[in-house]
């Protein structure tokens, strides 16, 4: 089965190097998936920033660094009594509302949820309604947002004000939420 | 896949679908599907299986191409998340026992002397394979099959070097054990 002289293993290699023809049809498929998907976008300033502080890596430390970094420990222990006893800052519950009769899914897309339509479905208030409702919790801030109706038609809020500093490419809305 | 897209860098073509051009990822299914193809079957040993996990892997590349650092090297991004994909196709097929079936459209290569012979030895290949311990099986495939270097490895397997440098051994020896036993038969 195997030629003589020459390491089986290698033979196999051989073998398994040879090219391997998958159905084309699998292109139709994956484009009839992703067709249903929103336009994948750059993270925003603030997104890069949370991903950037938040993404694991190794620091290399120097003994006098590290004895800084100690330091600054201690310093920061003894000083957190005196930051808890500062007021937590509020946190408000909107209700976003979007009346949709024809949809079948809806999403709460923003600044709050990175702009992911996984993490915000909205609901039905009523079975058989149009009126699609999520809560979401957020602390004082200003807040861009928009509506992902059956995961492709992205709508602004039509009764909040437009956001004009969009950079997500659809049209979407603003919120601002004051301090207590 | 228009004829305008060839030649056209992986770059500019994820530059394309970040613009909303979604039409330019098929350039990029059609220039990798055959390329990761190979690995997907070879790992996963059943055209099901293996087309199954590349289609999930070019769904997710796509939903995650904003996080494509480097959009010139979009192709070894892709097969980082095949290689996880596989594992999950793979632990799950393991688990239903249907590892491994026969599939003769699999291997499109040079011809051998005859048909007959061709089936047996790739059917050897294909058993072989699939005694390995899956984590062997990745590391030889992406080692020999692909000739990749081991700090690739590492990048796309998440394993340290000297482990896989273990795996690529062990599962050479393993290889030639079990076609020595084959050939005894």
């Amino acid at each position: 089965m195997f030629e003589g002289g020459r390491d089986v293993v290698d033979q196999i290699i051989a073998r398994l190097r040879r090219p391997v023809r998958i159905d084309p049809s699998l292109d139709a498929r994956v484009m009839e998936r992703i067709a249903t998907l929103p336009t994948p976008r750059r993270a925003g300033a603030v997104t890069a920033a949370w991903r950037w502080l938040t993404e694991p890596r190794h620091v290399a430390l120097s003994p006098l660094s590290g004895l800084a970094v100690a330091t600054g420990l201690v310093a920061l222990a003894l000083l957190l009594p005196a930051l808890a006893r500062r007021p937590a800052p509020t946190i408000h519950e909107l209700q976003f509302v979007l009346v949709a009769p024809h949809a079948t899914a809806v999403s709460l897309i923003g600044d709050f949820n990175d702009w992911d339509p996984a993490r915000t479905p909205m609901r039905l208030a009523s079975a058989g309604g149009a009126v699609w409702t999520a809560v979401v919790p957020l602390s004082p801030g200003r807040y861009r947002y928009a509506f992902l109706v059956n995961g492709a038609r992205w709508l602004a809020d039509p009764t909040a004000p437009a956001a004009l500093d969009n950079d997500y490419g659809g049209p979407s809305s603003v919120v601002t939420v004051a301090g207590s | 896949m228009g004829i305008d897209n060839v030649g056209t860098s992986d770059a500019e073509l994820v530059r394309r679908v970040l613009g909303g051009d979604t039409g330019a990822y098929a350039a990029l299914v059609a220039r990798y599907r055959d390329r990761l193809g190979r690995y997907a079957v070879h790992m996963l040993g059943n055209r099901e299986d293996a087309e199954e996990a590349l289609q999930d892997a070019f769904v997710r590349g796509y939903r995650s191409l904003a996080r494509c650092d480097d959009p010139e090297r979009f192709g070894a991004w892709l097969y980082g998340i095949l290689v996880n994909r596989c594992r999950t196709t793979g632990a799950r097929a393991a688990r239903r026992g249907q590892v491994f079936v026969r599939d003769e459209a699999a291997l499109n290569g040079a011809p051998l002397p005859s048909s007959v012979e061709r089936t047996e030895l790739d059917d050897v290949v294909r058993r072989a394979l699939a005694r390995l311990a899956p984590e062997y099986r990745e590391a030889f495939l992406l080692k020999h099959m692909d000739d990749l270097e081991y700090e690739e490895m590492a990048r796309l397997t998440g394993a340290g070097v000297s482990a896989l440098k273990m795996r690529v051994k062990r599962a050479r020896e393993q290889l030639q054990a079990i076609l020595r036993e084959v050939e005894r038969v």
